[in-house]
């Protein structure tokens, strides 16, 4: 979708288009290995940021906290071995480089729903992402002491996905009203929302990451365990829905306009 | 590592400094029991006391004050509040926690304040926040600060912090439904352990924020991946020990009182 990004993805929940929109692109970097970092693993870096267009109260500094929460959430799902991905085939040489995933989102609307839509466009990027090949010299010198050097391949068709993105995970979002809570809040019901509570599921149906938002009450322990019954339950729906869509998007031609529900835009 | 950056309020130290790294001994199995002799189940023992900074002796500015030590992690906290709001909401309080890592607190040095604490400065005052009866306090603001002093073990420092800013809240005199407790624990070979140092530091651990008397969850934090069934176990045993840890801090305050 964006040429320059090595993989992207956006997506957008509503009717008829009019809805929270996400667009997340991802790009690669090589990175030099510093003293104090793991040895053989690489790393995911994610960043969330809410345009100013979205919501009139994000203006200047005003998205300011929001974006570091969305930001940390999205840390907290994403950048580790919760996620899936096998973070030691990221290494290119241990000790000394490695692949750096920068996970960016820009979010273009907001009408409710903005972790589960992150997420979602995040997973479909991160499944989308072609990091270009390496290749590995080791020569070893006069001391027996493998000295390695890589190259990047310059071809844009000889490109790799990234090993495990089938494994990462979908967030399912409860917002608590009153004694009971909804899925998938719009943007008035979550205006009414006293507690919300984000699960990440992984394929496997585990669980990946558990999060509470909203300062106004908490959880009784029953409806905590509930909802996390509930999270197993919507999320295998979840999977099956979103392979579908994937599927649709990444095989529309230019030009297509996918239908309203969730949906995903093909290439511009 | 200190920053390349010219940071010009500071004295600045050389531009690249690489602090010495220790192999780290880090607990290979259960079954070889914690090296601090502890029970998989046991906290590591509680000092708690309210009113540090903001008792008659010392200028009191503070309306309230805390002192929270849990082995090796140590926390300090003031509430100032209630004070006018600057953006005043006319139906309920604004409540705010600082969180701040005192520079030498962790084993890497850093001075300035990253995006961790300031997501966890919000994190706090969404779990604390249900505690508080925000409507008895219209356009003011409760501002809680607090300052890891030691930090050992990421999950057990937070679960630290939210009894401290709790305990300093309830000596600053705030009307609250109940005090917050929290504890956390670390998966381990499939095993739950409570509180677990730096050393034990799991990759899927949860914290859970529990008030026993009105029964209600006001956090939840899992890190790591895990299955639905460890999942509840996990949130069952650390609700169970929460109620303890509650057992402590209304002792502390009672202390204070006394």
């Amino acid at each position: 979708m964006i040429s320059q990004a090595n993989g992207s993805a956006r997506c957008r929940i509503g009717h008829l288009g009019l809805g929270t929109d996400v667009l997340v692109g991802i790009k690669a970097e090589v990175n030099t290995w510093a003293p104090g970092e793991p040895e053989s693993l690489g790393s995911i870096v994610c960043n969330v940021e809410c345009s100013p267009s979205a919501a009139q109260e994000f203006e200047g500094r005003g998205a300011e906290d929001l974006n570091v929460e969305l930001t940390q959430t999205l840390d907290r799902m994403f950048n580790g071995p919760q996620s899936g991905i096998d973070m030691a085939k990221l290494c290119i040489i241990p000790k000394q480089a490695y692949w750096v995933l920068h996970v960016d989102a820009l979010v273009l609307d907001v009408k409710g729903g903005i972790v589960d839509a992150l997420v979602w466009a995040t997973r479909a990027a991160l499944l989308s992402t072609k990091l270009p090949r390496v290749v590995v010299e080791s020569i070893a010198d006069e001391d027996g002491n493998l000295q390695s050097e890589f190259d990047v391949v310059d071809d844009a068709e000889d490109q790799v996905a990234i090993e495990g993105v089938e494994n990462l995970p979908l967030s399912v979002t409860f917002n608590q009203i009153g004694k009971r809570f909804v899925i998938d809040a719009s943007e008035q019901e979550e205006a009414v929302t006293q507690a919300s509570l984000t699960v990440a599921v992984s394929p496997k149906l585990e669980i990946c990451a558990v999060q509470k938002g909203g300062f106004l009450r908490g959880f009784p322990p029953s409806l905590l365990s509930e909802i996390m019954q509930t999270a197993r339950r919507v999320a295998r729906d979840e999977f099956a829905k979103f392979k579908e869509l994937y599927e649709t998007a990444a095989s529309n031609q230019m030009g297509d306009e996918p239908s309203t529900g969730s949906t995903f835009l093909g290439a511009f | 590592m200190s920053s390349a950056v010219n940071d010009r309020r500071r004295i600045n130290g050389p531009a690249r400094s690489v602090e010495p790294i220790y192999t780290a001994t880090v607990m290979d199995s259960v079954a070889a029991g914690r090296s601090d002799g502890r029970g998989l189940d046991h906290m590591r023992p509680i000092y708690a006391k309210a009113g540090p900074i903001s008792d008659g002796q010392t200028t009191a500015s503070a309306s309230g004050s805390a002192f929270y030590e849990q082995g090796s992690i140590r926390i300090s906290c003031a509430v100032y509040g209630p004070r006018s709001a600057r953006k005043p909401n006319a139906r309920r309080a604004h409540f705010v926690c600082d969180f701040q890592y005192a520079p030498f607190a962790c084993s890497k040095r850093s001075h300035t304040q990253s995006t961790d604490e300031h997501e966890t400065s919000l994190w706090l005052s969404n779990t604390v926040g249900p505690a508080i009866r925000l409507e008895m306090y219209p356009k003011s603001s409760i501002d809680a600060y607090v300052t890891v002093i030691e930090s050992d073990g990421k999950m057990a420092t937070l679960a630290a912090t939210i009894n401290c800013i709790s305990l300093a809240l309830a000596d600053a005199g705030i009307e609250m439904y109940d005090t917050v407790a929290a504890c956390s624990m670390g998966l381990r070979d499939s095993q739950w352990i409570v509180d677990c140092t730096h050393q034990e530091d799991a990759e899927c651990s949860v914290l859970v924020a529990y008030m026993p008397s009105v029964d209600e969850v006001t956090g939840v934090l899992q890190t790591g991946k895990t299955t639905l069934e460890v999942h509840e176990q996990g949130v069952q045993l650390c609700t169970n020990v929460c109620v303890r840890v509650y057992a402590v801090i209304c002792r502390a305050l009672q202390a204070s009182v006394e």
